[in-house]
């Protein structure tokens, strides 16, 4: 693990050393305009999302056939997915070696993983199963389980997300050996 | 008329003193905001994109309005109540931000406009309304979300 956090800190140097990363951090207008396009591009995922989930739990548009739904929001789901995770790799080669140990980043990463995994067996449930049930105002139990999952997965990645900008267990503070640990603190 | 003291008692009062004292209940009255704020966004972009007939074509646009409409009422009083905690604790640094009242009067417009305006016309049957009245609405209202979403974010910054 402690090779693992040397090696990601040596490449968040590394990353911080170029002129375009502190020349990214440092412009005002282009750094916030990177940040507000990752949060409008939330919006377009994350609302998508939603429609999709509230969908299969049977709280949205129960009219409407839970694949058509799937399918036809999928397109502007992915292209705001597609904006947000682009500026989120920005966002990070701004700011890396601060982003790198921050415990709520990594987090971030493991919900984002989880989120990943989780719409993957998602869309290969629903694909197996749709045709007995696309009419249904409400998808079977699993599948309702799965789109609970993601929208708690997603509320952790928002908050987490979120809690970045907050240096509460930054390394430069006196923090327990879990936290410093979880957030790949290296002794100077 | 003069706003400052009423943005002053919001600082004193109870709810600006938890968001002052208690970071994390803070922040996560922030991330509830971003959260109402992308399910505004889900419902707004599906109304209007299936009004200018760029997804769900073959779903009746009433259906689509009027089952994301429920969901929007609840977003913006989500995004009303946590925009309320969220301001409470800065209120004062609040009135002297250009963009704080930018996007309050680009909130009350999407209001107004929503119930004013978009409902009240996509109430009636789709079929019965011009076309192009459809799409007007639906550019005006991604403008005013957008414009909403926008320079909420440059509060942060400004």
């Amino acid at each position: 693990m402690n090779a693992l956090n040397n090696l990601l800190l040596h490449f968040a140097e590394w990353l911080d050393a170029q002129g375009w990363s502190s020349g990214l951090h440092e412009s005002y207008y282009m750094y916030n305009w990177v940040e507000s396009t990752h949060v409008l591009t939330l919006m377009i995922f994350l609302g998508m999302l939603f429609v999709i989930d509230l969908r299969m739990l049977g709280l949205a548009l129960t009219n409407v056939p839970a694949s058509k739904i799937a399918a036809r929001l999928n397109v502007p789901m992915m292209i705001g997915f597609t904006i947000m995770f682009i500026t989120g790799l920005l966002l990070f080669y701004a700011v890396p070696v601060r982003t790198t140990q921050s415990i709520w980043f990594r987090i971030k990463f493991v919900l984002l993983i989880a989120a990943g995994v989780n719409a993957w067996l998602f869309h290969r449930r629903m694909n197996e199963s749709v045709s007995t049930w696309d009419n249904d105002p409400v998808a079977p139990k699993r599948l309702r389980y799965a789109a609970g999952l993601s929208l708690a997965l997603w509320a952790g990645v928002v908050t987490t997300g979120r809690l970045i900008a907050y240096d509460w267990y930054d390394c430069y503070r006196v923090n327990s050996d879990l936290i410093a640990w979880a957030a790949g603190c290296m002794a100077e | 008329m003069e706003f400052l003291p009423v943005f002053e008692w919001m600082e004193t009062s109870a709810l600006g003193q938890i968001g002052k004292t208690y970071g994390g209940v803070y922040a996560i009255g922030q991330s509830l905001h971003l959260m109402s704020l992308a399910l505004l966004g889900g419902t707004v972009l599906v109304t209007d994109l299936r009004l200018l007939n760029v997804v769900l074509r073959d779903v009746p646009s009433d259906v689509v309005t009027n089952g994301a409409h429920r969901w929007f009422k609840v977003a913006v009083t989500m995004l009303i109540a946590t925009g309320i905690f969220m301001a409470a604790a800065v209120a004062v640094r609040m009135y002297y931000s250009a963009f704080f009242f930018a996007k309050m009067t680009a909130l009350a417009t999407g209001i107004i406009f929503v119930f004013a305006v978009k409902r009240p016309l996509l109430k009636r049957p789709h079929a019965e309304i011009h076309p192009l009245a459809l799409k007007a609405v639906a550019i005006a209202s991604l403008l005013i979300w957008f414009s909403v979403a926008a320079t909420g974010r440059w509060i942060g910054f400004s």
